[in-house]
């Protein structure tokens, strides 16, 4: 019998945005692999970061910031978002799939909205397979 | 500065598939300002090239290196070790450094990753602008400081075109008309004069109509 496919998430998220992460944590184990990444502010998210990420083997990458128009830093959340938006456009070039990432404004502190995209982005990637590169 | 762009990434990973062992070097000097080849793009598009050719099952090494500058032989050597160790060199530089390169190390293959595009300015985040084409002759003192021979898109030297519609060029709403910044530029300087003097044609020659163009200083010549 086959095992069934446990997508691996690896979350980038402000600490503004989420600050208890133990809930995340606590996710589902049966269900997805999930490596939670705390950013200052989700500015820091780089390039690199998110490939880097598809590199050591995720099949899924979601990035949570805070809703636009509230970021501590002011412009943070549009960069990220910038950012999202062009390795997004890599990863269709080469073939990986731009949908197996994602960019979501959180509320702040909103843990259940976490957890709900969380769980979204567990049945996308079931739909969609493991990483090709893998 | 020389400012580029990387090119498109099928185009590289068509280019350096034919290697087992790829040295990917950054440049870390006008490639990076302009986003194109610094250490930053060298560590995204080494990532990006190994999750393509995962991807497809093919197993290429691929190495990161970025040196100051690849168009000087002091920075370039630092680059020798490297070099040795891979079958070819993908070189995010622009021309000069490829070619200098190249020079170098006679018997790797030396790949350009960069589309060089213009001599320019950074004029904003994320905006750059070509601002000199090197015609090898400057007369930027005439036209106070803004150049026609670049910025006009007809090259013209003694005044505007019909084509200039609110400070725009006709060719596109995006383009500044060169004359219309010459000419506020002049005003504010007090020099409108400057353009009381006939500009004769341009003598191409100092450009690069008179072939490959080499500058010599003697007095740093040992």
């Amino acid at each position: 019998m086959n095992t069934p496919f446990k997508p691996k998430i690896t979350l980038f998220h402000c600490i503004n945005a989420l600050s208890d992460k133990d809930a995340l944590n606590e996710m589902g184990s049966d269900t997805l692999e999930l490596k939670v990444v705390k950013l200052p502010c989700s500015a820091m998210v780089k390039d690199i970061f998110l490939l880097r990420a598809f590199e050591t083997g995720a099949d899924g990458v979601a990035v949570m910031v805070c809703p636009e128009g509230t970021c501590r830093y002011v412009e943070g959340n549009i960069r990220a978002q910038k950012r999202v938006a062009w390795v997004k456009k890599l990863l269709d070039e080469i073939g990986v799939g731009g949908d197996r990432l994602a960019l979501h404004n959180i509320p702040h502190g909103d843990i259940a909205e976490a957890v709900r995209i969380i769980n979204q982005t567990v049945e996308q990637l079931i739909e969609s397979g493991p990483n090709p590169a893998f | 500065m020389i400012v580029g762009e990387q090119k498109p990434i099928a185009e590289i990973k068509a280019m350096v598939a034919p290697y087992n062992k790829v040295l990917i070097l950054g440049c870390g000097t006008c490639v990076k300002t302009c986003f194109a080849g610094g250490e930053d793009e060298a560590a995204v598009l080494t990532s990006a090239l190994r999750l393509a050719f995962k991807k497809d099952g093919k197993n290429i090494e691929i190495e990161t290196q970025t040196i100051e500058r690849q168009c000087e032989d002091g920075f370039i050597k630092e680059s020798a070790a490297a070099v040795s160790r891979n079958e070819a060199v993908l070189s995010l530089a622009c021309g000069a450094g490829v070619q200098d390169m190249a020079r170098r190390f006679p018997v790797t293959p030396v790949l350009p990753g960069v589309n060089t595009t213009f001599i320019g300015v950074l004029e904003k985040q994320g905006l750059f602008t070509e601002e000199c084409l090197g015609c090898g002759h400057c007369e930027l003192a005439v036209f106070g400081g803004v150049c026609p021979v670049t910025r006009c898109s007809k090259k013209l030297l003694n005044g505007p075109c019909g084509g200039s519609r609110d400070g725009k060029c006709e060719i596109s709403p995006d383009t500044d008309c060169a004359w219309q910044l010459i000419i506020a530029r002049l005003t504010a300087l007090g020099q409108m004069d400057n353009l009381r003097t006939y500009i004769p044609p341009k003598d191409w020659r100092t450009s690069h109509a008179g072939g490959p163009r080499k500058l010599v200083r003697e007095d740093h010549i040992i």
